[in-house]
């Protein structure tokens, strides 16, 4: 599809013997919430590695931007910014020197730095904590400064892998709020989980992956089908009703 | 350049505020001064040491006033063969023109008995013998038909400094460089991977090679301060040490042509062992399994160097030199004890501890830029 922010074709992947994706393609939008589903194991992370180059694909394109992984790794790299559940931050640098640290490596100008890395701060309200080491800081905070560090190079594509899975219902809330107002100003998010009803009320539109393989594509609406809810769909799909 | 440069600061900065490399920095810099001080007070001790020699017997005159003067205690015993198995350092039975000494090998006391008692010895013999000659109107002089006179050719002091140096000063170097870094490479490797912001890091548009040359620069710097900070503390504590002599010249000090060796040995080592260390904390998935691949490597670089430093005259071919960190301490001891370079030996010391640095380098990139890096964690 013409203007796809990433668009990903017949992607075939094979970690040791495990044959872990098998044929994947979709594409996702600009100012969309992209959502890609499915149960553990399915390939969804090894998927979102792919497209931000962490791993290269043994067969299949990926393109973000126009970029190909492959050829241009280092231009995906600059477009993509990943949030994950791990989120791990460097403890004994402060909130603001985690961010600074992501921002320089990401090709943000020194002159630019201080503008750049307090916008996040101020947009995220990371500013009561910016200046304590990551060490002292709770599950909720950490996040944000993943969060922060990864969108304070303002690439285009966000990932969401399973951003939730460690926060309580506050922080979970709050990256979801998150995530809605990147899709606001005109982001491709890509949104990795296995909670369908975060999928359903966030995803424009939704893959869901298994075993390796896609199994159902489209709106959320149309893959949702007549069933009362996008979880009684999604089981049926991977088989498990 | 740029982003070696903010890896390489914000490495640093990580690691001065990690209380575990401190902590390694700090002891290092105490030991050196605190077992240097242990040694100078026990060869203090056992220099002044008066150690007894149990006799039977009469003392030939003028035995007695030459023993006491070097610090030999006369005291009478029954059987001086008994008393020197427990009592006394030294048993000694004086008969006419025989005196039977007994004492124990094993007893460091009798041994450093033993040698005073034979110098002692030495010196009373050839003074009642050239009396006896004298008395009988000869010469004295044709005991010593070949009579030597020395002419050292350095100060008999700074030779001893030379020795001490040499033995304690690449040993120190070697094992701050190496373990200075230890906790810093693991730290910026495997830790990173514990910690689990590798990905994030490995997602940043910043190539891996500058990456990687941000972390050794790192290393390099704290292994290299972590040795400056141990061998600034021994001289500290070696110029409140003075050396048996009789000036102030007396302390020991590094010769001029020593130093920049030294400077240049331990950046060398710093650059090659930071790599090597790198790549195997970089096959580590946690800073514990990091230690357990690392510790070894610590023993099998410094278990050869510290032979050689046992083998004071030990002459190498030019092919020891091509074996890291052996070579390292044969050239400094070169330049310590002759005050000379050998430019042949440090040309190779040189190629050997690039080419070990080259291939780590290497190693750790291609390590660093393979798949299972994520994958397996």
């Amino acid at each position: 599809m013409t203007g796809a922010a990433v668009s990903v074709e017949r992607l075939e992947k094979t970690l040791g013997k495990n044959r872990v994706l098998r044929g994947v393609s979709f594409q996702a939008q600009p100012g969309e919430i992209f959502g890609l589903l499915g149960p553990n194991g399915a390939g969804k992370t090894t998927t979102l590695r792919i497209i931000c180059t962490l791993l290269s694909p043994d067969s299949g394109t990926v393109e973000v931007l126009g970029f190909d992984t492959r050829k241009a790794p280092e231009d995906v790299r600059r477009q993509v910014g990943v949030v994950t559940a791990d989120i791990g931050v460097y403890p004994r640098l402060s909130a603001r020197e985690n961010i600074a640290y992501f921002a320089q490596l990401s090709g943000v100008q020194d002159g630019d730095l201080k503008r750049r890395v307090d916008a996040v701060i101020e947009r995220l309200d990371i500013g009561s904590f910016a200046d304590q080491r990551a060490e002292s800081l709770s599950s909720g905070q950490k996040q944000k400064i993943a969060i922060a560090r990864a969108i304070v190079h303002d690439p285009q594509v966000l990932m969401f892998d399973e951003p939730t899975s460690n926060l309580d219902v506050l922080a979970s809330r709050e990256v979801r709020e998150f995530m809605v107002e990147s899709k606001g100003r005109g982001k491709c998010v890509i949104f990795s989980t296995h909670v369908m009803h975060d999928a359903e009320r966030l995803c424009d539109r939704i893959t869901i992956l298994h075993q390796g393989q896609v199994v159902a594509s489209g709106a959320t609406a149309e893959v949702r089908g007549d069933k009362r809810e996008l979880e009684d769909a999604f089981l049926e799909l991977v088989g498990a009703r | 350049m740029r982003a070696a440069l903010i890896v390489y600061r914000k490495e640093v900065i990580e690691i001065l505020r990690d209380r575990r490399t401190l902590m390694a920095i700090g002891l290092a810099a105490l030991a050196t001064p605190i077992v240097l001080s242990v040694i100078s007070q026990v060869a203090t001790k056992t220099a002044t040491q008066t150690y007894t020699i149990g006799y039977s017997g009469d003392i030939p005159t003028g035995l007695g006033e030459l023993l006491r003067a070097t610090g030999l205690k006369l005291v009478p015993v029954a059987d001086p063969a008994a008393a020197a198995k427990q009592q006394v350092d030294l048993g000694v039975a004086f008969k006419l023109g025989e005196i039977d000494e007994y004492y124990d090998p094993t007893r460091q006391g009798a041994q450093i008995a033993d040698t005073r008692l034979q110098t002692v010895l030495g010196q009373y013999d050839a003074a009642q013998a050239a009396a006896a000659l004298q008395n009988r109107g000869i010469d004295p002089g044709i005991l010593t038909p070949l009579r030597i006179v020395a002419h050292p050719l350095s100060s008999p002091v700074q030779a001893a400094s030379n020795a001490f140096l040499s033995f304690f000063l690449p040993y120190i170097l070697i094992t701050m460089i190496l373990t200075g870094g230890f906790s810093a490479a693991l730290d910026s490797t495997a830790g990173e991977r514990e910690r689990k912001t590798l990905e994030s890091l490995l997602l940043t548009p910043a190539p891996r090679s500058r990456v990687l040359l941000g972390k050794i620069g790192a290393v390099t710097t704290i292994s290299l301060v972590a040795a400056v900070a141990a061998i600034g503390s021994m001289f500290v504590a070696l110029s409140q040490i003075s050396l048996p002599g009789p000036s102030e010249s007396a302390h020991i000090s590094l010769s001029p042509v020593a130093v920049p060796v030294m400077v240049w040995v331990a950046l060398l080592i710093g650059v090659s062992f930071s790599s090597v260390t790198l790549a195997l904390g970089t096959l580590a998935k946690t800073f514990r399994q990091g230690q357990a691949y690392v510790t070894p490597l610590y023993f099998i670089t410094i278990f050869p160097a510290s032979i050689i430093l046992f083998i004071p005259d030990f002459n190498p071919s030019l092919a020891y030199y091509l074996i890291p960190i052996l070579n390292a301490v044969l050239v400094l001891r070169d330049a310590i004890v002759h005050n000379t370079v050998d430019w042949p030996a440090l040309g190779v010391t040189t190629f050997s501890l690039i080419a070990t640095g080259a291939l780590s380098w290497f190693a750790a990139l291609r390590l660093f830029t393979r798949e299972a890096l994520l994958t397996r964690s």
